[in-house]
């Protein structure tokens, strides 16, 4: 992996280079460097498999160059790239590219200028995270079996329900991979010439068990700073989870109150409510908080921060991909939409939309700081910094807070008969983000709650949600104060949901009755 | 400075990296085979948003894909992959070469560690195997593109010109069209699999898109959002002519672009769909049934899912509990429904040989109602015992191919699809699709529709926005009762699967159906 003292000196290069040309008014350069690893694991006692699936890797690095030129209507942007060349010969070729695509967009004001606010955040990543070999990469999946396998082994549950000891012929599953994320960056630029950079690292575990002749399925994950840290966990808890839900009951159609568990909360973050939490959603008329900043969109038991800087946890980052500081961004403040993500690109363009106030409901020069562009990243669908990417708005870690936050135990007594949803699959806005209406089957890790205890697993994907996303949020009753960092999609963005989120009312339909004779 | 990348690279390097990949696997230790995926592609691209030009770019993609299969106990597969830039054109075999290296490192570390747990994880060790891949016939072949107009003698400002023509027209077209976004990309691509057992596939192929998304708002603040794609393995006349071929028919970008327009203003002016209590009548469009047959067929169709690989990620299928507990030559459908993939059928899903050299077929997945066969890999065909049918894709050549649909689609009837609707006295006509949600193993779906009519007494009556079906989905296809002889194919772009997600560009269809399901609006 290209160090980051190279990545540094190609782009202080560029910008050197970039500076001779006369047709050039303004420019930044991002150089990025990035390896991904996964180890992919199937594991099925029933069916001929390998454990260890797939040990794979894809790596990149390369540089962009992001033009400002004089053109005949006025300015003209072009963005170039080149992959695996960082040296002079690649800055020019990225800029021949950039030129040959330069247009004239009416909207754009400038490339990123300081916004006054100071990086907090710097050497904050584990540097053995980066030295990992492909044996221990290979090992370290091994390793997330080996804690699930044991599980079943130990299992009396299971022993009790295969005749002879045949545990194998139970329809034990074992999936999801471990994943390793490394990344460096430079980025510098006429308005923010100190080349700056950034570099960060994580590993990821994420695992799905089942016992699949009791349609029982558990999850487990664990996400990671250090790689002294990796352990089995994720395994033996997916596999713990997925005995423990053996026996699962069906419930019939109907409204329940829930209390959603971290990753309920964040597939609800992830495909509704980030995705309308941001400048360009507003500016696109998508949001289904149109109109809505400063007002209540939410019960005021909920706060959500998106905090980029903070040491610790797996989402921060020391700059933006614009070489902008990260920060903290308050996205709902007791119920009150109070900020919004954005890139700087989208910062100033619903600055300057003349319906600008409509869209957000306030006049947006009045919460120009709410609105700041600490989030503008180049995240690539497959994780890292893409230097071929241009900056858009993504969360980092999103927080989830409440002013009278509480434990589980004491949510969970709350509920004379409701359903403690675990995991949630296919999530999707499905009348469009604005309408809020929602759709999502309940998949694994959920559980019948009667007279304030958990009675009893709910069989898996016999539930389907249809609710809406304002129901969902008006009707929060509490939460925990402890979270747990939870991935959303695309990878490089973290919530830490509350371990527990009580809603007051979310409407179920039972499905897939045909599945009880199926087999 | 370092070498331009284009297309015919591939020439320069076909041979030596056929011989790297002969002799790296007669020399390696304990290797028993690998295969070789480089790809290279050339095009341009463009984006406007209401009129105005965003973005355009012509660009090069280079890049390879390596598996290894090694090991003296109980072999396992390594892989690795990396793009590529100008700057390796050089020396490309000694990349590749490194590459290969680490592949075969990961692949040695992996049989070593399986072998190992044979016996520590007692009996349930005894499902850790091999790793084999069914045999095929070994083929060599060159495939060329096939275009009208190639995409690379289009100049990168006429693409910018088109999408911003086509957006300002949207944006003119009423008021209540608040927000549209263009985009056009066309591109000429070639791909080269080599392996150690000496297939030698060579394929180019062009692909063309264009997409458009709108937002109307209505005079009573009703907001529409839809998007739609044009798509095709042509060249740039798809997005100035359009196309008419028998399965697949669709009009300039422009046209297009302005059909979508006119859809969403007119639904700002709908009341929201009602939703039923029970099963009702509903006729699906060939449009909608395109997202149906995608979900309910295709992705539980896929071998990988169905042998549990998919199990943490796009779930299993319904279909397949056990290789002794499955749905194999059982009633599934009606016996009208027929189904299955073709990569023969032309459109974004078509292709000649799948990324591990394996000659296609038609795999029918169901015929007269009863279930036949999923689309498979070699691995997986070796592991349930069938012959490989060639749906191993990969969207890059980087990336670790998966099990994808090529074209998958509901097999035509013999139905008038204006007859299917005279004959029904209540019920919906259910048009274009929009956005779906499926359970894990695909035995339950949502999927809502850009547009649902009423059906009274045979005609179609008020429009309704924000509406489609849900259904089990074996007593949906068991229930339907009408089959139309309308098969249309149309393009999805963004089909999503896999670690890293792979998003697919595919091709569906299906001609009119006719079934019971629940019709399902907006949430109180």
């Amino acid at each position: 992996m290209r160090e980051l003292s190279e990545l540094k000196q190609s782009v202080e290069k560029a910008l050197a280079f970039l500076k001779t040309q006369p047709e050039i008014k303004s420019a930044q350069v991002f150089a990025s460097a990035n390896n991904r690893l996964w180890t992919r694991l199937n594991y099925t006692s029933h069916i001929p498999c390998n454990g260890v699936e797939e040990a794979k890797s894809t790596d990149d690095y390369g540089i962009g160059v992001q033009i400002v030129l004089n053109g005949a209507n006025g300015n003209m942007i072009g963005f170039g790239s080149e992959e695996r060349d960082l040296s002079l010969d690649g800055v020019k070729m990225a800029l021949d590219k950039a030129k040959q695509g330069a247009i004239t967009d009416p909207e754009f004001r400038s490339l990123p200028q300081p916004t006054g606010e100071k990086r907090t955040l710097s050497d904050y990543h584990d540097p053995s995270v980066m030295d990992i070999t492909d044996r221990a990469l290979v090992e370290g999946g091994w390793k997330i079996l080996d804690g699930a396998i044991s599980s079943f082994l130990e299992s009396q549950k299971l022993r009790d329900m295969a005749p002879g000891g045949a545990l194998h012929d139970l329809g034990l599953i074992v999936g999801g991979d471990l994943s390793i994320r490394q990344e460096r960056m430079a980025v510098g630029s006429y308005d923010i010439p100190e080349v700056q950079s950034d570099e960060a690292a994580a590993i990821l575990a994420n695992v799905t068990s089942m016992v699949e002749k009791g349609d029982a399925k558990g999850s487990g994950y664990s996400i990671h700073l250090k790689l002294s840290d990796l352990d089995d966990e994720a395994g033996s808890e997916a596999a713990a989870n997925a005995i423990g839900s053996l026996d699962g009951v069906r419930l019939p159609s109907g409204d329940y109150p829930v209390i959603l568990g971290p990753q309920p909360v964040g597939e609800l973050l992830s495909n509704l409510i980030i995705r309308s939490c941001t400048t360009g959603a507003f500016y696109s008329q998508q949001s289904c908080f149109m109109g809505k900043m400063g007002q209540k969109v939410a019960s005021e038991k909920l706060n959500i921060v998106d905090r980029g800087n903070a040491r610790g946890l797996i989402g921060s980052r020391g700059i933006t991909c614009e070489g902008l500081p990260t920060g903290e961004t308050t996205l709902i403040k007791d119920g009150v939409l109070s900020g919004l993500l954005s890139d700087w690109y989208e910062y100033q363009r619903i600055l300057n939309d003349p319906k600008g106030g409509e869209k957000l409901g306030v006049n947006p020069g009045d919460v120009r700081q709410a609105l700041l562009p600490r989030t503008g990243f180049r995240f690539g669908i497959e994780g890292g910094r893409n230097f071929g990417g241009r900056p858009s708005a993504s969360a980092t870690n999103v927080v989830f807070e409440s002013p009278s936050a509480s434990d589980f135990g004491s949510l969970v007594r709350q509920v004379k008969k409701g359903i403690l949803v675990g995991r949630l699959w296919y999530t999707y806005p499905i009348h469009g983000l604005r309408a809020g209406d929602f759709t999502s089957t309940l998949t694994a890790d959920s559980y019948l709650i009667e007279d304030g205890e958990v009675k009893a697993p709910i069989k898996v994907n016999t539930l389907r949600i249809n609710d809406n996303i304002a129901n969902i949020l008006m009707g929060i009753r509490g939460m925990t104060a402890e979270t747990r960092p939870t991935i959303l999609w695309p990878g490089s963005q973290i919530a830490y949901a509350p371990v527990g989120m009580m809603v007051d009312k979310v409407h179920f339909e039972a499905i897939a009755e045909f599945m009880d004779s199926a087999y | 400075m370092a070498q331009k990348v284009d297309i015919a690279l591939v020439d320069k390097v076909k041979d030596e990296l056929a011989n790297l990949i002969s002799a790296s696997r007669d020399s390696l230790e304990g290797c028993h085979y690998i295969d070789l995926r480089l790809g290279v592609g050339e095009g341009q691209g463009a984006m406007a948003q209401d009129g105005m030009s965003k973005f355009s770019l012509r660009d090069y993609r280079f890049s390879y894909g390596i598996r290894v299969i090694a090991g003296n106990g109980t072999p396992a597969a390594g892989y690795f992959g990396q793009p590529l830039g100008s700057a390796d054109v050089d020396n490309l075999a000694g990349v590749i070469k490194e590459g290969l290296g680490k592949a075969y490192e990961r692949a040695v570390a992996n049989s070593r560690a399986k072998s190992d747990r044979l016996d520590l994880w007692k009996t349930l060790g005894g499902s850790l195997q091999s790793t084999e891949l069914a045999p095929v016939k070994v083929c060599r072949d060159t495939i060329p593109a096939v275009y009208a107009v190639n995409p690379l003698d289009i100049r990168l400002d006429e693409v910018g010109k088109l999408t911003q023509e086509v957006s300002k027209a949207v944006g003119a077209y009423d008021p209540r069209v608040k927000v549209n976004q263009v985009m056009a990309q066309t591109s000429l691509n070639r791909e080269l699999l080599i392996s150690s057992d000496g297939a030698n596939i060579d394929r180019t192929y062009a692909l063309t898109q264009g997409l458009c998304v709108v937002v109307a708002i209505g005079e009573g603040g009703v907001q529409q959002t839809h998007y739609d794609c044009v798509g095709h393995q042509r060249g740039w006349e798809l997005l100035t002519d359009g196309i008419e071929e028998d399965m697949i028919r669709s009009k300039s970008l422009m046209g297009f672009a302005l059909d979508l327009a006119a859809d969403n203003v007119s639904l700002t002016d709908c009341k929201p769909c009602p939703s039923s209590d029970k099963d009702v009548v509903v006729i699906t469009d060939p449009h909608y049934n395109t997202l149906l047959v995608h979900e309910i067929i295709g992705h539980p169709t896929e071998l990988d899912r169905a042998l549990k690989l998919e199990t943490a990620y796009a779930g299993r299928s319904w279909l397949l509990r056990s290789l002794k507990e499955n749905m194999l030559g059982k009633e599934i459908a009606s016996p009208l429904v027929s189904a299955y993939s073709d990569p023969m059928l032309p459109g974004f899903g078509h292709y000649e040989y799948d990324d591990e050299g394996t000659p296609v077929e038609r795999t029918v997945h169901i015929d007269k109602g009863v279930f036949r066969g999923f689309m498979n890999s070699r691995q997986t065909a070796a592991t349930l015992g069938v012959k490989p049918n060639g749906h191993y894709k990969a969207i890059d050549s980087s990336l670790v191919p998966l099990i994808r649909m090529s074209t998958t689609v509901f097999g035509a009837g013999k139905d008038d699809p204006q007859q299917m609707i005279k004959d029904v006295e209540n019920g919906y006509y259910v048009v274009g699709h929009r956005i779906p949600s499926i359970s894990e193993s695909r035995e339950n779906f949502r999927i809502t529709s850009r547009k649902v009519y009423e059906i009274k007494n045979g005609e179609l009556g008020e429009m309704f926005r924000d509406g489609g079906i849900m259904a089990n989905t074996k007593d949906y296809l068991m229930s339907i009762d009408a089959v139309g002889n309308d098969l249309r194919i149309y393009p999805v772009f963004n089909c999503g699967k896999g670690q890293p997600m792979q998003a697919k560009k595919l091709g569906n269809g299906g001609p009119t159906l006719r079934g019971y399901a629940r019709l399902v609006g907006g949430a109180k």
